[in-house]
């Protein structure tokens, strides 16, 4: 995620264009990062339209938030580190409304046993893994999809949720356990 | 069950993050338990899943909801198309151009003059004419909702013949410009029509939406006032006027 010199250079150049009100210089930066974090947004909240207002909210508030990027990390993380922001509280405020407990981020409490539910030898059906994340709690969601469906490293997946690299680390093993038992109990 | 002693490693393995030392000693330990090398091969395969899901990309009508709220909000500059790079070239005059810009440049302003805070998009009288009070019912509504639209359509296809025409003409004379102007021309053209191709898909989608006939009657703004300065380019470097040509290259 951290790009050489000269791609850091074009970023923090294109940050300027959008700073001084370009249009297609924000077009742009949509335009790279969007289906990333439209993707993260669905993942995270079950529905489209939800992902879509979020996303609307997401670029409106980078765009107002602009001035504070000085280009110590990555505009993708950056803007990952934003738009999980607002996710999680979207996802929290829906969790709240509804009675429910989540896990807090810095959770990582006792690995849940996934012995007994190995996968049957088949591929993993991508619909039978869409499911199964969908009931991962939401600190383990995010850390997995992150690292796992993402791609990036345990230490950007921490700067992006604000924890430490352990903690993202024993998240991402907790989520990939329990979809081990999720699948393995669905038969996948 | 898989040793406890053995799960960091089996998930840093798959993290990709395991050192070559501990490495070695996983692999002897798979080799010898079923159930560790079960979990490996499970988490493994859970993590190259995760890997292909699939991109999800994000819907172009959100990006003209984006677009519309920074305009209404007033927080985006409206920047010139970019201009043709400067170069030297051979200039005669090209008066059949200037006639037609004046002629169409003049019917565009009255098609541009009117447009209501924050929307760009030309709005015509009679769309004006919605927004003071109406008689009351339904009826009365839809029929003002009608004739908006049906006036929106009308300047939409005003501004179309507009440009058919002007590209007819740009089209006619780029022989004036040198080859690499004429490509970075054509380039820009390039990028305006994939836009406007773009927000007529997402208006036809979306008829009622003001943002996306907005973007779209941006984009067409844009492709008029690069056909513009197209044709006064051509026209000033056919009359041999350098200063007047780098003047308007230089604008901005």
């Amino acid at each position: 995620m951290d790009p050489p010199g000269t791609a850091r250079e074009a970023e923090l150049a294109l940050v300027e264009r959008c700073r001084r009100g370009e249009l297609g210089a924000f077009e742009e930066l949509y335009r790279a990062h969007a289906g990333r974090l439209y993707g993260l947004a669905c993942r995270m909240l079950g529905n489209t339209a939800d992902a879509e207002d979020l996303l609307q909210e997401i670029f409106l508030s980078a765009h107002r938030k602009l001035d504070t990027f000085r280009g110590d990390s990555a505009l993708g993380t950056w803007l990952y580190r934003l738009g999980m922001n607002q996710i999680l509280d979207h996802v929290r405020s829906r969790a709240g409304r509804a009675g429910q407990l989540t896990d807090g981020l810095e959770d990582a409490s006792t690995l849940p046993d996934a012995s007994g539910h190995r996968l049957a030898d088949r591929a993993i059906d991508r619909i039978d893994l869409e499911r199964a994340l969908a009931e991962l709690p939401e600190g383990c969601r995010a850390a997995f999809l992150l690292h796992d469906v993402e791609g990036l490293e345990h230490r950007e997946v921490s700067e992006v949720l604000g924890i430490a690299e352990g903690t993202s680390k024993s998240q991402v093993h907790k989520a990939r356990l329990r979809l081990r038992g999720l699948l393995g109990r669905h038969g996948a | 069950m898989a040793h406890d002693r053995y799960l960091n490693s089996i998930q840093e393995a798959v993290d990709g993050t395991l050192g070559s030392i501990r490495r070695a000693e996983l692999e002897m330990h798979l080799l010898e338990c079923e159930e560790c090398r079960a979990l490996y091969e499970d988490l493994q395969r859970i993590h190259d899943a995760a890997a292909d899901l699939p991109a999800m990309p994000a819907p172009d009508r959100t990006w003209l909801q984006v677009a519309g709220r920074l305009r209404q909000e007033g927080r985006i500059r409206e920047v010139a198309p970019p201009r043709a790079v400067r170069k030297p070239v051979n200039w005669t005059w090209l008066a059949a151009a200037a006639a037609l810009v004046i002629a169409v440049g003049g019917s565009l302003l009255l098609v541009r003059r009117s447009p209501p805070p924050p929307v760009p998009a030309p709005v015509p009288a009679a769309a004006q004419t919605a927004s003071a009070p109406q008689p009351a019912g339904n009826a009365a509504a839809v029929k003002s909702v009608e004739s908006v639209q049906n006036e929106v359509d009308a300047a939409q296809q005003q501004f179309e013949k507009a440009i058919a025409k002007m590209d007819d003409l740009r089209k006619a004379n780029m022989n004036a410009l040198d080859a690499g102007t004429s490509a970075t021309i054509e380039k820009n053209l390039g990028i305006i029509d994939q836009a406007i191709a773009e927000n007529r898909a997402a208006v036809k989608s979306e008829p009622a939406s003001v943002a996306a006939r907005a973007t779209l009657f941006e984009a067409l703004r844009q492709k008029v006032s690069l056909l513009q300065d197209t044709i006064a380019l051509i026209n000033e470097m056919r009359k041999g006027n350098n200063a007047a040509a780098a003047q308007l290259v230089n604008k901005s």
